[in-house]
């Protein structure tokens, strides 16, 4: 590692190196995308900042109003409920999704044949979930006439209309979301190869059961695989929309039950004529999220375990 | 194994979070003020919310005037009724708004009072109105001016399929007597002798239309003049205690039910599908729900309106043709409108897609053409006895199904009383007007 750090030293010192020049046509072949990145990203990000701070309704100029757009987010009953919602859905959602994508990848480790099958088997979901095609299937399936109630009608047990109702719409978009579990599979599928099975050798000589083998030596040792797909999914979860904005027709319905928070800020923005204050929850939302990874980051000083 | 190693990754998560942010646009005036008509060539933009076969119907009426003016090529952009408002939004902020604009009443007073529409008055020249009746022209104005022009008025109204009530052996009710309380006991009738089968009554408590024609029944009304919601307490408890009973009773279908048919649009509704008998409906849909049962519906009068204080009725404009302020040629998308508005060329094509037309000329004209249904709605709105209309939606108030769509369904489900319900929606809907 040093001695590599030493040569990357030499090397960088030497003025007009091609190292240098590669890196200069890089950078042009790269500006394109930092030309995206600032125009497409960058200045909107700074823009809803500032806008975050004024009234603007979209058709006239926004009006500056300090930080009345924050202090109105303590007394909003509808942004509570997005967030107890949105909550919800990712404390429930992520866990599942995670122990299904183990579970799975740790069957599919086992050397079955075919495994390329299963393994795209398995991943389609993840490439389809967040599809629109998908929510409307979804629509159909929970529906009063759906699939699910036909099944249960076999069995002799009248079903509802699950998306319909709100004590079980939340209940179908978390199923949706488990379903997706093919990109933390793959992921797990290969921080599981990486195991060296000399682990595995030592554990079974000194008489380990598979249960202790799984709990002493995998979970340990995939821990900082988990610990990326937490972050990540949970990232990811927070900013679900395009599910609930089919499955509930856009309202985030019935009766606010899969108010996403993603969908609230919506509505204010786009429906209510209310931009200034969609920006505020933006930030808000940046804010959650940036914080809550702060706290994963922090806690994964204590479970999660680099062998290196 | 170590993923997040270093600097690289906390930007790698910066970026993902960045994605949590939207994107917003900012746009300034600018308008021109020459209502001469140009001979040079000139492009205007004209967007509308409808059906496949409305866009087929359009295309052929711009397809017309473009033969009449050469040097005028309209641009159609139509979408979905959902799409289209946010849609609509996004344009006017970046400055890029449609010319030509069908409108709702729903959000003429918060595009109109914010300046976003041109007053078509002042093109009086290129866009005539003298064929209008004077109470229609009226509702397409906001502050005394006229920022939209009516295209079709339509009537609410009480749709009952008489194939399922003759099977059931029920009486035709007397629409220029019934009450609420006769629609209950003729619906309760129908679901018993369906075995809940078919319901009496399909729930409503989703649109506008119904909960006016409430308040107005009781002498009251949901806005003021000023534009601030007036409509008592006790009167929107009513109207949701009446349409829990139903739900409650079995007179109209289980709640789950009864929101998975209002999302899903008029196809699926019960009226449609031939599930339950009496349902309620803007008068002009009677031609699509018959296509769509397959059986013989009947427009009836709605319940209550020989005991109501003043009439419930009300003539409500099925939408309006407007002009962007921002739009370059102001002069030819009033002459666009007028053809719109006035051509029997263009009307013959039409005939009451968007309504029965608000044009008495153009009403008479095209009476002759029409299918028995359609006919059957404009007699029906010829024979209703209408109040005044209702105050134009107030600015700030265009989510106002939204907000009554919530409160219905916790109403449904038994998340809140109708009182509760009625209070909370009286003080949000208020909160969004002050905040406009």
């Amino acid at each position: 590692m040093s001695a590599l750090g030493d040569l990357r030293r030499i090397k960088g010192s030497t003025r007009g190196s091609p190292q240098k020049r590669d890196n200069r046509t890089a950078l042009a072949f790269l500006l394109p995308w930092f030309a995206g990145l600032g125009l497409i990203t960058i200045g909107p990000i700074v823009a809803s900042l500032v806008l975050g701070f004024t009234d603007y309704n979209l058709i006239q100029p926004p009006k500056f109003n300090g930080v009345d757009n924050f202090t109105r987010m303590l007394s909003d009953e509808r942004l509570h409920q997005a967030l107890g919602v949105t909550f919800t859905y990712v404390m429930v959602s992520v866990p599942l999704q995670l122990a299904c994508a183990l579970a799975l990848a740790m069957l599919l480790d086992r050397g079955l044949r075919g495994l390329a099958f299963y393994r795209s088997a398995f991943y389609l979901p993840s490439l389809l979930g967040s599809s629109v095609a998908i929510a409307v299937l979804w629509r159909q399936i929970f529906g009063a006439e759906g699939l699910v109630n036909q099944l249960l009608a076999l069995v002799g047990i009248e079903g509802r209309g699950w998306i319909s109702d709100p004590s079980t719409a939340l209940s179908t978009l978390i199923v949706l979301n488990v379903w997706t579990f093919g990109a933390p599979m793959i992921i797990f599928l290969a921080g599981l190869r990486q195991i060296p099975i000399m682990y595995y050798e030592a554990a079974a000589v000194d008489g380990a059961s598979k249960w202790i083998m799984f709990w002493r030596v995998t979970l340990p040792l995939l821990s900082p695989i988990i610990f990326f797909n937490l972050v990540l999914q949970i990232i990811h979860a927070f900013q679900s929309f395009t599910q609930a904005f089919v499955v509930s027709g856009g309202s985030g319905g019935p009766s606010d039950s899969t108010l996403f928070y993603t969908l609230y800020l919506y509505h204010r923005g786009f429906n209510s004529f209310d931009m200034g204050y969609a920006s505020a929850l933006a930030w808000l939302l940046l804010m959650i999220i940036a914080a809550l990874t702060a706290v994963n980051f922090w806690a994964a000083k204590y479970w999660v375990f680099y062998d290196d | 194994m170590r993923i997040f190693r270093t600097r690289r990754a906390s930007g790698a998560v910066a970026l993902a979070l960045a994605s949590a942010l939207v994107l917003p646009a900012c746009g300034s005036g600018g308008s021109n003020s020459d209502l001469e008509l140009s001979d040079k060539p000139v492009t205007l933009r004209f967007t509308w919310w409808g059906s496949d076969a409305r866009h087929e119907r359009t295309q052929q009426v711009i397809d017309l005037f473009q033969k009449e003016h050469q040097n005028i090529t309209v641009k159609g952009e139509f979408k979905d009724w959902n799409g289209y408002w946010e849609s609509l939004a996004t344009t006017v902020a970046a400055n890029d708004a449609p010319d030509v604009i069908q409108m709702d009443e729903l959000y003429l007073a918060s595009y109109a009072e914010r300046g976003a529409l041109f007053d078509l008055a002042t093109a009086s020249k290129h866009l005539k109105t003298a064929d209008f009746d004077p109470n229609a022209l009226a509702t397409g104005q906001v502050d005394g001016k006229q920022y939209a022009v009516p295209v079709g008025l339509t009537v609410y109204s009480m749709v009952v399929n008489t194939d399922l009530l003759a099977q059931y052996g029920a009486q035709l009710p007397d629409d220029s007597s019934w009450t609420w309380d006769d629609l209950k006991t003729i619906g309760d009738q129908i679901s018993k002798a369906s075995g809940g089968k078919v319901t009496g009554v399909q729930s409503w408590g989703f649109d506008a239309g119904g909960v006016n024609i409430w308040a107005r029944q009781a002498g009251a009304s949901l806005y003021d003049d000023t534009g601030n919601v007036v409509i008592p307490q006790d009167v929107l408890a009513g109207y949701w205690s009446y349409l829990a009973d139903l739900a409650k009773t079995g007179i109209a279908p289980q709640p789950s039910v009864t929101i998975e048919r209002a999302s899903a649009g008029l196809d699926q509704s019960g009226t449609a599908t031939n599930s339950s008998v009496f349902g309620t409906w803007w008068n002009t849909q009677l031609t699509s729900l018959t296509k769509a049962s397959g059986q013989n519906l009947k427009l009836l009068k709605l319940p209550g309106e020989a005991q109501a204080k003043s009439p419930g009725a009300y003539y409500k404009p099925s939408m309006f043709w407007s002009v962007s302020s921002r739009s370059k040629y102001p002069a030819e998308a009033a002459l666009f409108v007028d053809f719109l508005a006035n051509s029997e060329a263009a009307a013959n094509v039409l005939l009451t897609d968007r309504g029965v037309p608000a044009n008495n000329k153009i009403r008479a004209m095209i009476a002759s053409q029409l299918t028995e249904t359609d006919k059957a709605a404009v007699a029906y709105l010829d024979s209703i006895k209408v109040g005044p209309a209702p105050r134009v939606t107030p600015n700030g108030a265009s989510s106002i199904e939204a907000i009554l769509k919530r409160h219905t369904e916790a109403v449904l489900f038994g998340r809140s009383t109708p009182d509760e319900a009625a209070a909370a929606f009286i003080k949000e809907l208020q909160v969004e007007i002050d905040r406009a």
